[in-house]
């Protein structure tokens, strides 16, 4: 790896871990004190568990912000340059592919290269991301309610996915791999023209139509956002199964409303992307798929709850609840195991 | 607020939507399995036409019936239910007639076109705050957030229908995308949004969602 990329990966990975390790932390002791509130008649040191629980989304915070900072750096010290002589020979290739394309490449300024401009959420620190917006809206949940069994229920699934942060999806241990891994090729070529004119071919377009498209910073922010309002709400449907309580479901109605605005407009916002990279023949991908099955019961779950306060309906809109949930971890996990446009793998 | 109505007619078109949404959910996790198992991605773009075309047959008579039970559904905001039945009987009639004379495309068209009507219709009384439209609950953002919602779901579907023709389908889809983004909002935070307004003193007990 070049000099540039360890000056900004070394520092990253080194405060990052420190932040993973007193996250884990954290949330092992969060979690402790929600399994005894969880298993308890009455609550168990609540305000440790409430100042547990503030630390979390504390350290979630500096860690993004910390996410920022490398994104800042790659942004300002990785552009792709070309020495100035063979700018005008790249715009010529550049002006015959958009002479035969739908949608034209920019051409190359030389006073102005093109930079990077990755979003937050892409390989492992989307994980990073999702889990952060769990973790602000599960607290937000936990303020608002009195049961001290789904305050513990909440830190509990936190600590499960923090772990899963920590083990299996770090994003500080290896910073964006697949980035670094793309444009090293690139840095590697050195001064030769032709090695950095093929590299760039290869790299410019995925920089347009992938990491600085607006859709990036629009479509996953979103969806990501009501996985973790689906969460939330997947939590108050289980315990609507066991208790009919309704400062429960009001609080799982609220964050499912939060969680279907931000599906339907994350949706929304994907389809005119969709058209612009993939023409017509995406509409039957399996990630489509997943997600139109997603959305449609999400639809009958808000529907469903209109009629709530019957009691069949009560069990039926909390089961939904629950089907939503893992509907959504279906959805998610269908990147990894089914190809198509989509796919992770 | 408190709804006491039992088996109401939009009580059952509510398990009848959720039962077509539940075939389309079933028909997409199938189209999931055989793209994985068929290696589609893989083949030429005439299979993978072909297989759109075949998951298009195999989805589009649940759209069909979904396109029917929200003619239904938009109608049942302005009539009665003695008058919704008889307004069903002749919605059916009016498709089998199309269907029969002008195809099976043409009578959804028809049926759409009825539909954006009267949800328009729907949306213009809800907007002018008018108390003969029926709806489950009560409160001026809430009816008007719905009412825009519902216009946006009947705009995407015709929206599909419109797809070869680039620039007014991704002009209608914008359409589609500020009814239902305004829907949403006015719908779900109407509270808020009655607060925001003003009118809040007058609005909130009406716009609150309690089940209790």
């Amino acid at each position: 790896m070049n000099l540039i990329m360890q000056s900004i990966t070394g520092p990253f990975s080194y405060i990052g871990q420190g932040i993973m390790i007193a996250l884990l932390a954290f949330s092992l002791l969060g979690g402790i004190m929600g399994v005894m509130n969880v298993s308890r008649k009455d609550s168990v040191a609540f305000p440790v568990l409430q100042w547990t629980f503030v630390g979390i989304n504390l350290i979630f915070m500096a860690g993004f912000v910390l996410i920022c900072w490398l994104h800042y750096q790659i942004y300002q010290t990785l552009p792709l340059e070309f020495p100035e002589a063979i700018v005008p020979l790249v715009n010529q290739q550049l002006e015959l592919i958009n002479a035969q394309a739908q949608y034209a490449f920019p051409l190359l300024d030389p006073a102005h290269p093109p930079r990077y401009v990755i979003p937050l959420w892409v390989e492992n620190e989307k994980y990073y991301f999702w889990f952060t917006c769990y973790s602000f809206m599960a607290f937000f949940a936990f303020l608002h309610t009195a049961s001290h069994r789904l305050k513990g229920a909440l830190v509990v699934l936190l600590t499960l996915q923090i772990s899963i942060l920590y083990w299996f999806a770090n994003p500080f241990s290896q910073p964006l791999p697949k980035f670094f891994s793309e444009i090293g090729a690139w840095y590697a070529a050195g001064d030769d023209p032709r090695q950095m004119f093929g590299e760039f071919m290869r790299l410019y377009p995925r920089m347009i139509f992938y990491y600085n498209t607006h859709y990036m910073w629009l479509h996953p922010p979103m969806l990501f956002l009501s996985y973790s309002a689906i969460t939330v709400t997947f939590i108050t449907s289980v315990f609507m199964l066991v208790k009919r309580d309704v400062e429960i479901e009001t609080l799982g109605y609220d964050s499912a409303k939060f969680g279907y605005f931000m599906l339907t407009l994350g949706m929304l916002l994907g389809y005119p992307w969709a058209l612009q990279a993939w023409g017509p023949n995406w509409w039957w991908d399996p990630k489509i798929c997943s997600s139109i099955m997603m959305w449609a019961i999400y639809s009958t779950y808000l529907h469903t709850r209109l009629y709530a306060n019957k009691k069949l309906m009560w069990y039926f809109t909390s089961i939904l609840g629950i089907v939503c949930f893992v509907a959504m971890i279906f959805t998610f996990i269908s990147s990894f195991y089914f190809p198509g446009e989509h796919t992770f793998q | 607020m408190t709804i006491e109505k039992k088996n109401s007619y939009d009580f059952y078109l509510i398990l009848a939507t959720a039962l077509v949404l539940a075939v389309i959910s079933g028909i997409c996790v199938y189209g999931m399995f055989y793209f994985k198992f068929a290696q589609l991605q893989q083949l030429d773009p005439v299979t993978k036409g072909a297989y759109m075309e075949w998951m298009n047959q195999l989805v589009s008579p649940f759209i069909i019936v979904l396109i029917v039970l929200l003619a239904i559904c938009v109608p049942k905001r302005l009539l009665p239910t003695e008058w919704l039945n008889r307004f069903a009987l002749a919605l059916l009639i009016v498709v089998l007639v199309t269907t029969w004379f002008r195809g099976v495309v043409m009578a959804l068209m028809v049926t759409l076109g009825i539909t954006l009507s009267l949800q328009l219709l729907v949306l213009v009384m809800a907007l002018a705050g008018s108390g003969r439209l029926n709806f489950e609950r009560k409160g001026y953002w809430l009816r008007v957030g719905s009412s825009s919602l519902h216009l946006g779901l009947v705009l995407f579907i015709l929206d599909l229908f419109l797809y070869k023709n680039h620039a007014l389908h991704l002009a209608l889809f914008w359409v589609t995308t500020v009814a239902t983004v305004f829907g949403m909002t006015a719908c779900f935070y109407s509270p808020a949004i009655a607060k925001w307004a003003g009118g809040f003193s007058q609005e909130n007990s009406s716009e609150n969602e309690d089940l209790s």
